[in-house]
């Protein structure tokens, strides 16, 4: 179920009906999980037993985990789930991909095998529910945390619908606790939910959907050069709509779950307005940033052993990152070319530090002008990121970087003025509102506004998402 | 901002939301504007899971977007007691359609294949986008996806403003047709009053549009600007005869289960048919088709009934022409077996 479409409106109301009912606590988390359960299978129901299996295993797992005391048992443990956990998102998601390029070895090697294809299909959501039990596990073998007490939280904690398809990736102590206690929207937190979840709508069917996704589109899917802007129309558009997707996507979550009554953590801080790349890092998907920092970066050394280790933690978290979003080689790049940004970042950062302790003196305006310009900068060498992830081959991904940069020649023009146009005014547009609010966030600017302003702002958001008529289409994090 | 103030913020989004989507729901159909199905995929998966049903209850027919225009479902089935399932799609290629019934070992009905030549023997991948969307998303339709089609397409039957190829922001937007750099495809507006869309997917055209022959020049123009430009150059007759041997395998496949096929060429008119005439031949290319693959036509050309029938824009009948052509196809078909298979001869 997608939170675009009318089926989730139906789900939604009658979820609140029943969460703001006079029933018992567990009944109200029995119903809670149940309609997760719904949720979920309303994309393909035999998957439930996936999420039951990885449920179940991790629950008893986590607990022998936590109490064994024994290391040889506890690390035996903790590779059986590993091997659950990783070993069923090998299969499904990299099963073919693993495959493909062991085939292929076998044939440059001389060898004349050529297996069927595989006809696996991709489990909704599988590496965001696997990273969300992974961690309770982890967390239990290094006793970070006290194991979940009831099978009941612990099935909330990992299927609660608003986070279990795409996100935000949450952490045991994030979520578990507000299971263990009554928890019930307060009409503020009613009403804020109600705006994010219009706001998230407003990004995804608006934005992404309806202005931005038919230029990304037909600008990635043509296999022509194409004039340079053309080209850049094309990759701005898809910086936009995956933002603008992916986004909506965790605002749409974190405002559901606030309606229920409960916080999610946030997974976007104004991206577009990061001044260097490890504050985009900090900005975007920071759920999935903040675990591979926590639980592949620390363990593989982080910076605490020289220079040289540090950019192997480094490039290896971005390279993995980069195979998280998809079983692909352009996944793989588009993670290397972040990780090579991120090396380069620190590099020149040591020379930075430098400058300012030999006192150079920049004004605070400077300073601020300075930053936007590195914001952009920074956001478009981001873009140039974007063609990795969103091109189905390096083929396709150097044609279009070769039209970016006009050694394409005389390409044949593709998008029309009116779909140039949409991107023209769009993007910065979203480069400049992100560079206002990067310090603060939707919520505390509506709760400056007027009353009159609000309900007008929202309106108009709200009739944007109508007059778009783009519902139920899938959100692009979904398939990874 | 205090709750009070939360609450007023509220009432007040709500009412103008309200009162904006009322006032253009009394607008349009003030207009005379009837409400009209999405004709998109969720629409035409409703209709492919219905071709399963038994050959002597249903008439599978597919094609591009005239025989949508031309067959009138109301007339077929009270003359026929059959159902119609209509699985043509607006400038698309039937093809896939057609290799996808053949390839479902579940179908096992009687087919008519509706051929629009300039589409159905061409190899352009544009073509052939919307079937293969339409039959991926049959496919892999999930359970949400099925329930929402179900209160989707009870709005679309009582809001007007549920049009998305007519009103919604896009479409406005595409309607102010500003101008393009040479070379770029811009895309293609229809007036709003050129058809409407049944939940049967039948299209039907609008009194206003049948009547104002200003709105019809507007279609037309956009017909004769596809055809306009330098033509191509002549089909080699090995890509004419492996397209043909594509379709003939196909048909085959259906015909081995016990199906039956027969292809139509619904009326064109005026500058359009000149130009199909000229472009691609009858004697070359719809003959050729029904030697190759040894399948019944029916021309609309040669019968005197249909022979001279005018449409409003020079390709789709009027909803009246559609009921007289429908009443013609039914007496050409009771010449095959489309209408009397082998459950009704055993009747």
């Amino acid at each position: 179920m997608v939170f675009n479409s009318y089926t989730f409106i139906i789900f939604i109301v009658i979820m609140l009906v029943l969460h703001n009912l006079p029933l018992a606590w567990k009944t109200k988390k029995v119903n809670l999980l149940i309609a997760s359960y719904i949720f979920y299978a309303a994309w393909n129901p035999p998957f439930v037993l996936l999420l039951w299996l990885s449920t179940v295993v991790d629950f008893f797992v986590g607990k022998a985990l936590y109490t064994q005391e024994n290391p040889a048992k506890k690390k035996l443990l903790l590779i059986v789930s590993l091997i659950g956990n990783l070993g069923m998102l090998c299969f499904f998601k990299y099963g073919a991909f693993l495959l493909d390029n062991f085939v292929h070895l076998l044939n440059l090697a001389g060898f004349d095998f050529h297996p069927a294809k595989p006809n696996i299909i991709l489990p909704a959501g599988i590496s965001f529910y696997t990273f969300t039990t992974l961690c309770y596990t982890i967390d239990m073998y290094k006793r970070k945390s006290e194991p979940v007490k009831s099978m009941l939280d612990f099935s909330l904690f990992v299927t609660f619908f608003p986070h279990l398809v795409a996100g935000p990736i949450v952490r045991p102590p994030q979520l578990v606790p507000q299971f263990e206690t009554e928890h019930k929207a307060t009409q503020k937190q009613l009403f804020d939910g109600l705006l994010l979840l219009t706001l998230g709508l407003f990004m995804k069917v608006f934005l992404a959907d309806s202005m931005l996704a038919e230029t990304a589109n037909s600008v990635f899917s043509t296999t022509d050069k194409l004039p340079t802007i053309d080209a850049w129309a094309g990759v701005l558009a898809f910086s936009g709509q995956i933002f603008f997707d992916f986004a909506g996507y965790s605002t749409c979550a974190i405002g559901v779950a606030l309606c229920l009554g409960f916080v999610l953590p946030q997974n976007f801080n104004y991206p577009y307005a990061a001044t260097g790349f490890s504050d985009f890092w900090r900005r975007w998907h920071i759920t999935l940033s903040t675990w591979l920092r926590d639980y592949l970066y620390i363990p593989l050394g982080g910076n605490r052993h020289g220079a040289i280790k540090l950019y192997f933690a480094l490039m290896t978290t971005m390279l993995l990152g980069g195979l998280w979003h998809g079983a692909n080689w352009t996944f793989v790049a588009w993670g290397g070319l972040h990780g090579l940004y991120l090396v380069t970042e620190r590099l020149f950062k040591k020379d930075k530090r430098l400058i300012t302790v030999n006192g150079t003196n920049i004004s605070e305006e400077k300073q601020s002008n300075n930053n936007f310009l590195y914001a952009f900068f920074t956001f478009m060498m981001i873009n140039i990121t974007w063609v990795f992830f969103r091109a189905g081959t390096f083929a396709q991904a150097g044609h279009l970087l070769e039209s970016m940069f006009g050694f394409a020649g005389n390409g044949k023009p593709l998008l029309t003025t009116l779909a140039i146009i949409k991107v023209a005014i769009i993007i910065p547009i979203m480069l400049l509102f992100q560079w206002i609010m990067r310090n603060t966030s939707v919520l505390k600017v509506a709760y400056k506004t007027s009353w009159i302003t609000l309900g007008i702002v929202w309106a108009i958001l709200l009739l944007f998402i109508i007059f778009a008529q783009e519902s139920g289409s899938s959100f692009i994090y979904f398939q990874f | 901002m205090n709750q009070s103030s939360l609450k007023k913020a509220t009432i007040l989004m709500l009412c103008i939301v309200t009162g904006i989507m009322l006032s253009w729901e009394v607008y349009l159909r003030n207009t005379g504007i009837t409400p009209s199905y999405n004709d998109d995929s969720p629409l035409w998966a409703n209709q492919r899971a219905r071709v399963y049903e038994a050959p002597d209850k249903a008439v599978v027919f597919i094609g591009s977007s005239r025989i949508k225009f031309d067959l009138d479902i109301p007339t077929w089935e009270q003359l026929t007691g059959k159902k119609a399932i209509q699985l043509a799609m607006t400038g698309s290629n039937p093809r896939p359609v057609l290799e996808d019934l053949a390839n479902d070992e579940k179908f096992k009905g009687n087919l008519v294949v509706d051929v629009t030549e300039f589409i159905f023997f061409s190899d352009a991948p544009f073509y052939a986008k919307k079937p293969s969307d339409h039959i991926n998303y049959f496919k892999d339709r999930t359970p949400a996806q099925r329930a929402s089609f179900e209160i989707n397409h009870f709005l679309e039957s009582v809001f007007v403003f549920l049009d998305k190829d007519q009103l919604s922001i896009n479409a406005k937007l595409n309607a102010l047709k500003i101008k393009n750099r040479e070379g770029v495809i811009p895309p293609l507006v229809f007036p709003l009053e050129f058809e409407r869309t049944n939940l049967n997917e039948q299209a039907k055209m609008t009194t206003t549009f049948v009547t104002d022959t200003s709105i019809n020049n507007k279609v037309s123009n956009i017909w004769h600007m596809l055809m306009s430009g330098p033509p191509p150059p002549p089909m080699p007759d090995s890509i004419l005869l492996s397209i043909c041997t594509i379709v003939k395998n196909n048909v085959e496949k259906i015909k081995a289960r016990g199906g039956n096929v027969v292809f139509i060429r619904t009326p064109s008119s005026g500058a359009v048919f000149e130009g199909e005439k000229i472009g691609l031949p009858r004697e070359i290319f719809w003959n050729r088709l029904l030697k190759e693959t040894n399948c019944k036509g029916y021309y609309f050309a040669d019968d005197p009934v249909l022979a001279n029938m005018i449409c409003p824009e020079e390709s789709h009948l009027s909803p009246q022409d559609a009921i007289v052509y429908t009443q013609q196809l039914i007496t050409q078909l009771n010449e095959t077996n489309i209408l009397h298979s082998s459950t009704d001869k055993t009747n």
